[in-house]
């Protein structure tokens, strides 16, 4: 008697074992194909390894003296961030309440902004800001409006939830007082979600805090601009200050909101 | 105040209210009684037509039922609504959710901006009094125990200053003592400022020690109307069918004891 006994769900069966059998086959054979297909290969990262080393090196240290060039481009990315989240809130609120399942005016209302919003979200904001430069051209508002169309589709769907989770009792408590909808929107509605929006809102800064660090490759305003610009010009120093910065930015923002999410959620 | 009329409500093939006729007077605290799925709640809710009955009228103060959603508001307005799980807004403060009481006669933008006027902050302070909250007024509903949050919601309704209030189990999840409480302030509403009230229990006892008059329903159908005095164990096991005779006697039993302690 072994002093361990493994324990699979359920009662094992000859066809249910051949079944789970094909079932690893067929997981591990997509794998294999993905691999061949990406060109996996070990022995390709180990003889790249000296070149990764290289630039590492050439990276270090890196230079204090380009700080003073960034000030200007990580003002500009927070306040891209700032106004694409705020513009993303706007859009989202009006139609949160449509693609919400319990206070949609009608069924097929609510499958239509879902979809709406389904679109925005899966396009992804480096494809909306491609878009915006050609609209409006090179510079940071082009980026602001593909944070905010990306992030309308994002907060949209949050919202939607947080709406959908309400107790629908007071909701029907002031509905059974003739109170109008709008204002049964306000006071039933509004102080429930209320922590949810904000917490999520808050979330979503963060994520466009990080997007906006990129949107300069393409030209679409912030501090990506000059990352990408110190690698064409081979500046790798410069590089490593422009890596350091976000890093910096990034963590700060993340530390800041998830503790305000905490206080917030636990009020 | 209340006048029901041959009322009918059906889902699909299911009759949850099979023709009843039952009227409330201004100034009656008048009890329904029944098992569960009796049609209680469904009879309630027909009167404020959260509920929309199949056939059969509803009047209230001699208004037929509403043909549009402005006179519905209007019907919902004169109702107050008192439910089993209070259903108040959680993180608004006690004065705010008796101030939603009065949210359909004010104007919707000042109020959405969180700006009341005076007399009917005057009028949620008085409706508060009235339960004896008062003092609680500025707390966050959900700070309140169970059973002065269901007080907080006879305020609400309270604060409509309605002809008539339903009150759909409001003792169902308190215990014995504070649900005394919520059912006194009930009474008082309905002798004090001649509110017709309309309230289902599953508590025979407290039919028997607090209503006007009580209504028994069973399947959909009114099968006991009477003082509470008239309501021996033969009504009992027409309200409730398959109770055992024993079980009646018990509760008769109850009851006699009460009158005994009055």
């Amino acid at each position: 008697m072994s002093r361990f006994r493994l324990l699979l769900g359920g009662a094992w069966t000859m066809s249910r074992g051949l079944k789970w059998l094909a079932m690893l086959a067929a997981a591990a054979a997509v794998l294999v194909w993905s691999a061949m297909g990406i060109g996996l290969s070990v022995a390709e990262l180990l003889r790249g390894l000296p070149w990764i080393w290289d630039l590492v090196s050439r990276m270090l240290p890196p230079n204090w003296t380009f700080l003073g060039r960034l000030v200007r481009p990580v003002i500009e990315t927070v306040q891209i961030a700032l106004w694409g989240t705020l513009l993303s809130v706007l859009l989202a609120l009006p139609l949160c309440f449509l693609a919400a399942r319990n206070l949609s005016p009608s069924l097929a209302v609510f499958h239509l902004t879902r979809q709406a919003l389904n679109a925005l979200r899966g396009i992804n904001e480096i494809i909306f800001a491609l878009i915006f430069v050609a609209a409006v051209g090179l510079g940071p508002f082009a980026g602001v409006l593909a944070l905010s169309i990306h992030g309308a589709g994002m907060l949209g769907k949050f919202f939607a939830e947080a709406v959908e989770e309400i107790d629908a009792g007071p909701v029907e408590a002031l509905r059974a007082t003739g109170t109008r909808p709008a204002l049964v929107a306000v006071f039933a509605v509004l102080p429930q979600v209320i922590p949810s929006w904000i917490a999520s809102t808050l979330y979503r800064f963060e994520v466009n805090l990080r997007a906006a660090t990129i949107l300069g490759m393409i030209g679409a305003g912030g501090i990506g601009f000059e990352l990408v610009s110190s690698l064409k010009l081979f500046q790798y120093q410069d590089t490593a200050t422009c890596v350091l910065v976000i890093l910096a930015m990034v963590m700060t923002a993340d530390y800041l909101s998830s503790r305000l999410r905490a206080r917030i959620l636990a009020a | 105040m209340i006048e029901i009329r041959a009322l009918i409500k059906a889902y699909g093939d299911i009759q949850a209210l099979r023709g009843v006729d039952l009227r409330v007077s201004a100034g009656e605290l008048c009890v329904v009684l029944g098992p569960s799925g009796a049609g209680k709640s469904t009879l309630l809710r027909c009167v404020n037509r959260l509920t929309e009955p199949t056939s059969g009228e509803v009047l209230v103060a001699g208004q037929p039922g509403p043909r549009t959603r402005a006179e519905l508001r209007d019907l919902r307005r004169h109702i107050g609504m008192i439910f089993q799980d209070h259903n108040l807004v959680p993180r608004l403060s006690v004065l705010k959710n008796v101030l939603t009481g009065r949210l359909a006669t004010m104007p919707a933008i000042a109020a959405a901006l969180q700006v009341f006027p005076r007399v009917d902050i005057d009028i949620a302070l008085d409706a508060l009094r009235r339960v004896d909250l008062a003092g609680r007024a500025s707390d966050r509903a959900d700070r309140l125990s169970g059973g002065q949050q269901q007080r907080v919601g006879i305020a609400r309704a309270l604060a409509q200053q309605p002809q008539v209030i339903l009150a759909d189990e409001p003792v169902a999840s308190l215990d014995p003592k504070t649900a005394r409480v919520v059912l006194d302030d009930l009474r008082r509403a309905a002798h004090e400022l001649g509110i017709a009230v309309l309230c289902n229990l599953h508590q025979v006892e407290y039919a028997s020690e607090f209503a006007d008059r009580i209504v028994g329903i069973c399947d959909g159908r009114v099968v006991f109307e009477g003082m509470p005095e008239q309501l021996h164990a033969a009504a009992l096991t027409r309200i409730y069918p398959g109770l055992d005779a024993d079980i009646s006697r018990a509760a008769e039993g109850a009851r006699a004891e009460q009158e005994a302690a009055v």
